[in-house]
């Protein structure tokens, strides 16, 4: 298994280097200037070559190629173009807020999506079945900035339970968790409708199979049938769905994360976007490499956990 | 097990209680803290010599002064008074400025009292092109001098049109410590030192930058203790916290019913003040058929201001005639081409330019809404008189990159600058400026026209004279046609009732409403 591990790291370093070059090529390739863009609209000339050359934008591409890839792999991402900071400084405050928000939404996800899954599974085609899949559609074709704000309205401006401006002191873990509810919530609504949908499709594949009858002709109790013999045998397409949505999650977040004005990662990704600023765009982009590979790692591990007959070779 | 499930359950209710109990708890303040919300993702940069971006210079005019000042809530240059400065006087050519400081003015944290060797120190920084992005302003500049530790001369090679500008509380003219940035060196930027009514205090990442109360401020302390500006791009976000009353101050939309509706909600109050920001259509001479200045002046016919301020909302636009904005000293309309709407007259003139069906180009926008809004309707207008525009809609600083490479035929251009009329000109109409070339500027349309009257103004001492000059500037470009002053639109800002500036708000050139040692909650 920690040869498994291994293999798997190993076999991620050309897709991680695959992964640079393309984000190193496009930021460059994209028109745009960081130093205009830092200077604003009525710089001179001459200051903005200075800003390029501080910053060291005049230096050939293959040196400030060189310059970064061997930096990543020295485990230094570099300054901020634009403010400076260091990357990996910024990137570890707010990556408390995406792991908050994204575990949150997965967790409710399965919370609310198993269980709904089994029941529509179970319950094929009946009116709960048919509002379940109305509801979990709805889900998955509503923008995430859309729920937000009708989260917002209702239950921060109606109602006053939560704060608009979701962007909680991380040492405080009672206005932590109050800040995560809202957001959580709009990202966990995607989440259950992902869920649900492949807990149904699986289970129902499950339900049709012969051991399904022997077990209900033996006089097993339905629960036991339901949960020992039928999620278990379920569990797996479930899984692959969660790991994959992960990945997504991390990224999707960013329009939760604007709308309730909270610090993440998807943020990041846009603001480095916006403003030009090329280091944070490709440390941020080595991050969120990493947060995939480790998160299909830990999601092909979780197969074995969850089937016996699974082998890691 | 049954004991240890009733515990989980018993720790879980006892978090909840606690959660909501220090929920409500947190809502009670006891400082006097001014919550505020601005439209972008994050800060630019926090150096008044580096950035002329709104949500930077909103928040830094808060922090430092210049040597002079506009009286707060004003953009007139004629109300400027003294800030850092007590008195000064000038040599009848012009030439040599001395400034007496006042005594006693403190720097934030421990930075100590202000000298003419800071003064000194931060215009020569102004000038410096490593360390900031307004050298071109200094371009007259000869020596700047400290005579004694509160007296310092400023000589010039030419007189400057309006040379106390240079030394307000604007842009460049910000006055910074010399003991902190030399100390911080590049950290500068993180932790801003000046003189202001707030102090620096902490700056997170993508959320906020936060200010306290400068306690030994020259002109008082201020009676807001604490300021946090929030980042905030959604405007919907702004909006709502505002209602839920998280936000006291914020940013809001330059759109007549966004202010028609945000007023209509109690305890609210929307300001729409000045600078306008001026949108003029500059169009590209060197690319066909804009060659042509009857084409160009066709289009200039064909654009209906009225149905644009009228889509746009009268509050926060106004039509547009002359290409320098609109209160800027040396603006003028009188005796200046006027290119009414006349779509009969526009069509007249493409035939006589040899496009009796019209003919179609391509613009480049951006995706901002506040210029890809107005293109749009430029593009209708157009259309009407058989000129078809294809649109390419873009991200912003993509957009701004490619107008600088004379790819776009038309560009629709926004700004505010310092309001006399050298600046403008001298920006968007002369021969330096054009882009592509080594000093350029924002020269979308190449004219040349009148290199002469703004190059001879800016060393004109006497006013009458000077103001002739930028007249028969304009007329020249307005004749030429180079640009199409359309419209401008104002700066809007939405804030609690209780709140108040301590100014009459009219106009800002830092973009935002000065809140100094006299603004309070009421």
């Amino acid at each position: 298994m920690i040869k498994f591990v291994c293999n798997r790291f190993l076999l991620s370093i050309p897709t991680l280097l695959a992964v640079l070059t393309i984000v190193f090529l496009i930021a460059r390739v994209i028109p745009g200037d960081p130093a205009a863009v830092i200077l604003g609209d009525s710089a001179s000339q001459e200051a903005l070559e200075n800003l390029r050359h501080r910053l060291g934008l005049d230096q050939s591409l293959t040196q400030q190629y060189i310059q970064f890839v061997t930096g990543v792999f020295r485990g230094n991402l570099g300054d901020s173009l634009v403010s400076g900071t260091s990357v990996m400084r910024e990137v570890l405050n707010v990556l408390p807020y995406t792991i908050d928000l994204t575990l949150a939404g997965i967790l409710i996800g399965i919370v609310f999506g198993v269980p709904l899954g089994i029941l529509t599974a179970l319950y094929r085609n009946s009116f709960l079945d048919f509002i379940a899949r109305i509801l979990s559609l709805l889900g998955l074709s509503f923008p995430a900035f859309y729920s937000a704000i009708l989260l917002i309205l209702v239950f921060a401006l109606q109602l006053g339970w939560f704060p608009v401006i979701s962007s909680a002191d991380l040492s405080d873990p009672v206005q932590r968790l109050h800040h995560l509810i809202l957001p959580a919530c709009n990202l966990g609504l995607i989440m259950v409708a992902y869920v649900t949908r492949a807990t149904r499709s699986s289970m129902l594949d499950v339900l049709r199979e012969d051991y399904m009858r022997t077990a209900k002709a033996k006089g097993i109790p339905v629960m036991v049938i339901l949960f020992r013999h039928a999620l278990r045998n379920a569990i797996i397409p479930i899984i692959t769905v969660v790991g994959l949505y992960i990945g997504v999650l991390v990224g999707n977040s960013v329009l939760t994360e604007i709308v309730f004005s909270r610090p993440g990662l998807g943020k990041l990704i846009i603001g480095a976007l916006n403003q030009r600023d090329y280091t944070m765009l490709q440390g941020l982009m080595v991050v969120y490499s990493l947060i995939i590979v480790i998160t299909n790692l830990i999601t092909d591990l979780t197969y074995g956990f969850s089937d016996p007959r699974v082998k890691y070779s | 097990m049954r004991r240890s499930c009733m515990g989980k359950v018993l720790i879980l209710s006892v978090f909840l209680m606690a959660w909501l109990v220090l929920g409500w708890a947190g809502e009670s303040r006891a400082e006097v803290l001014l919550r505020v919300a601005i439209s972008s993702a994050d800060v630019g940069q926090l150096d008044p010599h580096l950035t002329s971006k709104t949500p930077d210079v909103a928040l830094l005019q808060w922090m430092f002064n210049g040597l002079v000042r506009f009286k707060p809530g004003s953009m007139d240059p004629r109300t400027i008074e003294p800030d850092l400065a007590e008195k000064w006087t000038s040599s009848p050519d012009g030439k040599v400025w001395t400034f007496q400081l006042r005594k006693g003015v403190k720097f934030h944290g421990d930075y100590g009292e202000l000298t003419a060797e800071d003064v000194v120190f931060s215009l020569q920084r102004a000038m410096n092109p490593k360390t900031s992005a307004f050298t071109s302003d200094f371009a007259e500049v000869k020596t700047i001098e400290a005579v004694n530790p509160y007296t310092v001369k400023i000589t010039l090679t030419d007189p400057v049109p309006f040379f106390l500008g240079l030394v307000s509380n604007y842009h460049a003219g910000m006055i910074v410590s010399k003991k902190a940035v030399e100390k911080m060196g590049d950290k500068f930027i993180t932790n801003p030192i000046g003189t202001g009514p707030f102090m620096f205090e902490e700056y997170k990442a993508k959320q906020y930058v936060s200010c306290v109360a400068h306690k030994q401020y020259f002109r008082g302390a201020p009676k807001i203790d604490k300021i946090i500006y929030r980042y905030i791009p959604s405007t919907s976000s702004r909006e709502l916290a505002f209602r839920s009353g998280e936000i006291d101050l914020f940013y809001g939309d330059r759109d007549q019913r966004w202010i028609e509706r945000m007023r209509g909600y109690k305890d609210t109050i929307v300001d729409v003040f000045g600078p306008g920001e001026h949108r003029d259509l500059h169009l590209n001479m060197t690319i066909k058929p804009f060659d042509d200045v009857r084409v160009r002046r066709a289009v200039a016919h064909a654009i209906n201001r009225d149905e644009m301020v009228q889509f746009l909302g009268k509050d926060v636009a106004e039509p547009a005639w002359s290409i320098v904005p609109n209160g800027y000293l040396g603006q003028t309309t009188e005796g200046i081409p006027k290119y009414e709407y006349n779509p009969e007259k526009a069509k007249a003139l493409l035939k006589e330019a040899g496009y009796p069906g019209g003919f179609s180009t391509k613009v480049m926008i951006t995706n901002i809404e506040a210029l890809m809004k107005p293109m749009q309707i430029i593009q209708e207008q157009l259309r009407k008189v058989g000129i078809q525009i294809e649109l390419e809609v873009m991200e912003h600083a993509t957009w701004h990159a490619q107008i600088r490479k004379n790819l776009s035929a038309m560009v629709l251009y926004g700004a505010a600058r310092f309001p006399v009329a050298d600046e403008y000109l001298n920006q968007f109409y002369h021969s330096r400026s054009i882009v592509g070339t080594p000093k350029a500027v924002t020269n979308f349309s190449h004219t040349k026209a009148a290199d002469k009257e703004i190059d001879d103004a800016r060393t004109e001492t006497n006013q009458k004279k000077q103001l002739e000059l930028w007249k028969s500037a304009q007329q020249k470009i307005m004749t030429e046609c180079a640009a199409i002053p359309v419209f401008e639109l104002k700066q809007v800002w939405g804030r609690r009732a209780g709140f108040d500036y301590g100014n009459v708000l009219e106009g800002s050139l830092n973009l935002g409403p000065v809140v100094d040692e006299k603004s309070r909650f009421k």
